[in-house]
């Protein structure tokens, strides 16, 4: 009888925990994933930096980096009112948001709550940018 | 310049663009946080949302330079936000809709339409207070618009084409504003008295109907060589929409583009009314350079009366 009981405590135990490691696993291993298909990515040309925001982590690699909180501010806010817009007009959640100023373009998306924001130069090729980011 | 042109102009525009490529389900333009014009099928309030939202990034788009569009991809559509020429237009168009040719219609299309509005624009706005009061006599109402156009108008002429006239107006100092005003109201009221004489001046007419028939030749010892005969029924409908007025003369004008007046007088012989002839003699045809059978038009001198 103890035996059963000790058995059925430990399986409990067992399944909660089984489930809370795989998906913070899971989440790490995106992270790490997007975090390495980046770096790659910064070496390409035309390629500024990039910002890389999980809901526990980010990764910021930029040429100017005293202007950090200003990039990171700007990424948020444009995920943030495109995301807004998407669903003002019903169309769901934004795959990806292509933002062109005068000088640089920045492309943002969100996968698996990965936030991510490339900054680019005007003339780089965005659309194979996303190519490699997408999963 | 006038935003109300602007928003005719765009606004046809929009729709014109949603007629040839109806995988566009909205489009609106604003300009300086305010919409301009949109298409029926967007709801004011999502304008302003997006605007809003828009505003939101700009903000913050001084590390890339300054914000020119925003394209935003998701699985059922596309948004795209591009500015042309101080002007946002938003599209919204569905993921079936060719991104290339949508572009290619609004990216050309609407700098040119907005080209247009600015070239007419300055053109018209010296004949416009005229052109607004001519076919309507003249009222109290009517006046107090034109003093407002002519208002908007000549503020918008003192101000720099690139520039709101609002931030322009302000900086101004106090005694020279005054001064300025005092200038332009002596301005608007020389313009408002010539506007009301010309309007007094023009007849309150309906426009002369145009009237095509076919020449006969018209010959006879006794047959003045100046004067056509026309059939009794279109004499009538002239005599009936011109009740008081005379009409001694009309003004025929050939295929090929001569025109000559000369009098009238009702087609004799029963047998040619309702025909849609017009007896000419040959005198009026070689000054015409046309023939018997060729078609003319006809229109009546009207004369007012004194």
């Amino acid at each position: 009888m103890v035996k059963k009981t000790s058995q059925q405590e430990n399986a409990t135990t067992v399944i909660v925990d089984e489930d809370e490691l795989s998906d913070t696993s899971e989440e790490d291993q995106t992270y790490t994933d997007l975090s390495n298909k980046l770096a790659e990515i910064r070496k390409d040309k035309g390629v500024l930096g990039y910002i890389l925001r999980s809901t526990t982590s980010a990764t910021i690699d930029l040429e100017e980096p005293e202007k950090i909180v200003e990039y990171a501010l700007f990424s948020s806010q444009a995920l943030d009112s495109s995301q807004e817009i998407s669903e003002l007009f019903e169309l769901g959640d934004a795959d990806s948001i292509l933002i062109e100023g005068k000088e640089n373009n920045v492309l943002c998306m969100t996968i698996d709550g990965n936030k991510i924001s490339i900054f680019m130069e005007k003339d780089a090729n965005h659309a194979d940018i996303l190519k490699k980011v997408s999963p | 310049m006038s935003n109300e042109v602007y928003a005719l102009a765009l606004k046809s525009t929009l729709q014109e663009i949603q007629n040839v490529c109806p995988e566009v389900s909205n489009s609106f333009i604003f300009k300086d946080g305010k919409m301009l014009a949109k298409d029926e099928n967007t709801p004011e309030k999502t304008v302003n949302s997006t605007i809003n939202a828009f505003e939101t990034i700009t903000e913050r788009a001084e590390n890339i330079g300054g914000l020119e569009a925003i394209t935003i991809q998701s699985a059922e559509g596309k948004i795209n936000i591009a500015t042309i020429n101080d002007f946002h237009l938003t599209t919204v168009s569905s993921k079936e809709a060719d991104e290339k040719y949508v572009n290619t219609l609004t990216r050309v299309l609407i700098p040119i339409v907005i080209k247009l509005v600015e070239k007419i624009q300055p053109a018209s706005t010296d004949d416009e207070a005229l052109t607004t009061v001519e076919p309507e006599p003249v009222e109290d109402d009517i006046t107090e618009e034109v003093v407002d156009e002519i208002t908007d108008e000549t503020e918008d002429s003192n101000d720099e084409p690139t520039e709101e006239p609002e931030e322009e107006t302000a900086p101004s100092e106090p005694d020279e504003e005054l001064e300025q005003i005092e200038q332009e109201q002596t301005k608007l009221d020389e313009e408002l008295e010539q506007t009301e004489t010309e309007v007094n001046d023009e007849p309150l007419l309906p426009e002369p109907p145009v009237t095509q028939l076919i020449v006969e030749n018209l010959g006879g010892l006794l047959v003045p060589s100046d004067t056509v005969r026309i059939d009794q029924e279109v004499i009538a409908q002239w005599n009936e929409l011109y009740s008081d007025n005379k009409i001694s003369e009309v003004e025929v004008e050939a295929l090929n583009g001569k025109t000559t007046r000369c009098k009238f007088k009702q087609i004799k012989k029963s047998k040619d009314a309702g025909k849609g002839i017009i007896k000419m003699p040959e005198k009026i045809q070689l000054t015409l350079e046309t023939a018997s059978g060729e078609l003319v038009t006809v229109k009546p001198v009207v004369e007012e009366q004194k």
